[in-house]
């Protein structure tokens, strides 16, 4: 394990993808250390119609989310973060999403439109993204083209299938959003 | 004798959680300095000194405070400090702020990616290859 410096900087990559779809197994196969969790308090304001008083009503909730750590060099730290489960969480956290490097979206081919949700998310965001069909049972009976028709998945955007707890598969994974933001036009 | 508040603490096993997070920052609710990421990578300054180039003589400080300054002596991201202290990382912010601002830690934002300044740098990009390779 390399040894982080001071002064040494960090760069995020998210991990997103329907509940359940193997989002903290694929941070736990690549990260040094096993995953960790935080929280943070998430206040959301709407006004109710019948509000007479002119106060929003204000809800708090808690959200968790897991996270691993990459150090590929004594300069450079990658934090690999999983989104909570439920999208209309991370619309309201900006620190989550503002100032990631790209994200992964991982889907299951048994309940695709789990996933539709992040995908949507990272489109509107213009964040890159790739895509990672996880086969946790092994069998895979859509052809690659069937997904790609099912997610409505722009051609450029990379798609890889495998098993998320394969640690040389999350590599790949984030090799291939890697190779992928290398392929971007800049600005 | 050890002191009373000690004695609570291993009186209650669970006190960690009875105790209200704002408590700990003394009712602060908002960071002084609003400009922590999740990822602002925090490092222990080893021998802080003030204004004037004497050693710092840090204020009071509470346990967490401590902890944090264990912590970062290799160092850690926010995310990765809120997670070891177990508390939300909005209140977490709050006790960084103050060992910042008294000059016993230092912060370094994250790198800039922003697609919008031109995306992330193809040294960058190249680095994090590499490091990613060797998994």
């Amino acid at each position: 394990m390399t040894t982080t410096q001071a002064g040494a900087a960090a760069v995020k990559i998210l991990i997103a993808g329907g509940f359940g779809v193997g989002k903290t197994t694929l941070v736990g196969a690549v990260s040094e250390v096993a995953p960790l969790r935080t929280e943070e308090y998430l206040t959301t304001a709407s006004v109710g119609v019948d509000d007479l008083s002119g106060v929003d009503q204000k809800t708090t909730t808690t959200v968790a989310l897991d996270f691993g750590r990459i150090t590929v060099s004594p300069e450079l730290v990658v934090y690999l973060f999983g989104t909570p489960g439920q999208e209309r969480f991370w619309f309201m956290w900006n620190d989550l999403v503002n100032g990631a490097l790209g994200g992964v979206v991982i889907a299951d081919t048994r309940r695709l439109e789990s996933s539709f949700a992040s995908i949507d998310f990272f489109e509107s965001r213009t964040i890159p993204f790739v895509v990672a069909i996880n086969c946790f049972h092994g069998v895979n009976t859509r052809s690659d083209d069937e997904i790609r028709a099912a997610l409505d998945l722009d051609p450029h955007v990379p798609m890889l299938v495998g098993d998320v707890r394969d640690r040389t598969f999350g590599r790949d994974v984030l090799l291939a959003l890697v190779d992928h933001l290398m392929a971007l036009p800049v600005g | 004798m050890s002191p009373y508040w000690e004695e609570d603490e291993e009186a209650d096993d669970g006190a960690d959680s009875m105790v209200r997070p704002y408590t700990i920052t003394a009712g602060r609710t908002a960071p002084e300095r609003d400009d922590f990421t999740l990822i602002t990578l925090l490092t222990t300054v080893s021998e802080p000194v003030d204004a004037y180039g004497a050693p710092a003589r840090p204020g009071r400080l509470q346990p967490e405070h401590r902890m944090i300054l264990g912590r970062c002596r290799t160092p850690a991201a926010v995310a990765e400090v809120a997670a070891d202290l177990d508390l939300p990382v909005s209140v977490t912010k709050i006790l960084l702020g103050d060992l910042v601002e008294q000059g016993l830690l230092t912060a370094r934002a994250p790198l800039s990616v922003a697609r919008a300044s031109g995306g992330a740098d193809r040294g960058l990009l190249a680095a994090v290859r590499e490091g990613l390779r060797r998994l």
